[in-house]
């Protein structure tokens, strides 16, 4: 690691993680953009591996074939 | 830690006392062709660290009074200092770098370490409140029984129809010019629970009211009654074409229920 990080690790550490209030806040927004990432991340794994089965990707072959019949 | 003018001053009045600590590597026998040589244990718990500390019984006595010994003196040459190296951090061994660099960084790195901790304790936390308290909300089924659409083109004008809704009757009633202009007309003086036709209704010709008579909870039957709107059978209380009580032993006006109007030809209650 070179000078640069170091200051950028002091810069945090100065900024957040010094006093108690700023290192729960930290904790608290940081929660929120995890919580974002991680639901859409396993959501998205999860539509990926069942790509096909669900009622949502059935949806859209049951209305062409009703639009075919039509 | 003694100087040397110190120890020369010393020599006068102490009697120095070889240490009782026993040697770390002991003596070994040189006949044997394999030099069999144990290594030194390395530290690593405060139990084998204090080992290596000097005890009590290391001390430094100077007498030179019929007394005996008058002072003890703790020695500290020979004292081997503990090596803390294993744990400490690899890159603050390096008497090259600056301290506060290396502590801040390492520093920077626990913190960031409790605090991703902290994210995930949040997160989980927070699903499993998420989990128990959305368990006590209502379930899908009820739900899609809580609403009810009515088509407001079915109901003719000056007709009155009855609906169930959440296990009440429910009274849409579609009201005529005369009927409207005579509700928003009354004085409120001479009503039981004032309240004006315009906070009962939000379009005049639709009133949207539960059929339950505040009375007792009978339901009462409509297009009865001295006003021409609503009669409970059961007590004899009379209501107007707004659901309000004028006659009879009720308290309260019928209550109307969280309703509106998706479109023009569309009722949503509930």
């Amino acid at each position: 690691m070179g000078v640069n990080t170091v200051s950028i690790a002091t810069k945090i550490y100065q900024t957040l993680f010094r006093r108690t209030s700023t290192f729960a806040l930290t904790i608290v927004v940081g929660t929120l953009f995890f919580e974002r990432a991680f639901d859409e991340g396993t959501g998205y794994i999860f539509d990926r591996i069942n790509a096909g089965k669900q009622y949502k990707d059935l949806k859209k072959q049951l209305e062409l074939r009703a639009a075919k019949e039509e | 830690m003694m100087s040397v003018g110190r120890v020369a001053q010393l020599a006068a009045t102490s009697q120095i006392v070889p240490s009782f600590l026993r040697p770390l590597i002991p003596p070994i026998a040189q006949k044997a062709d394999k030099l069999i040589v144990q290594e030194n244990e390395i530290a690593k718990t405060h139990y084998s660290l204090s080992k290596q500390l000097a005890n009590l019984k290391l001390a430094v006595s100077a007498s030179r009074s019929l007394a005996g010994t008058q002072q003890t003196r703790c020695a500290h040459t020979d004292i081997r200092i503990p090596d803390f190296s294993e744990y400490r951090r690899t890159d603050n061994k390096s008497n090259r770098k600056s301290e506060d660099s290396n502590l801040m960084r390492g520093r920077a790195f626990t913190y960031l370490l409790v605090g991703s901790g902290g994210i995930a304790a949040a997160y989980s936390g927070k699903a499993i409140v998420h989990q128990f308290v959305s368990s006590m909300s209502a379930s899908a089924d009820v739900l899609a029984m809580a609403k009810i659409d009515i088509k407001l083109g079915d109901i003719p004008e000056g007709k009155h129809v009855t609906f169930k809704w959440r296990g009440k009757p429910l009274f849409v009633r579609h009201r005529t010019a005369e009927e409207i202009e005579s509700e928003k007309s009354v004085n409120l003086a001479e009503l039981r629970d004032p309240q004006h036709d315009d906070d009962r209704v939000q379009k005049s010709e639709w009133l949207v009211i539960l059929g339950v008579c505040t009375h007792l909870g009978c339901v009462p039957i409509a297009n009865a009654g001295d006003y021409g709107g609503y009669y409970c059978p059961c007590h004899g209380s009379h209501y107007d074409c707004s659901g309000r009580i004028r006659k009879g032993p009720a308290p309260l006006n019928l209550e109307v229920p969280f309703y509106e109007f998706t479109d023009d030809e569309t009722l949503v209650v509930g």
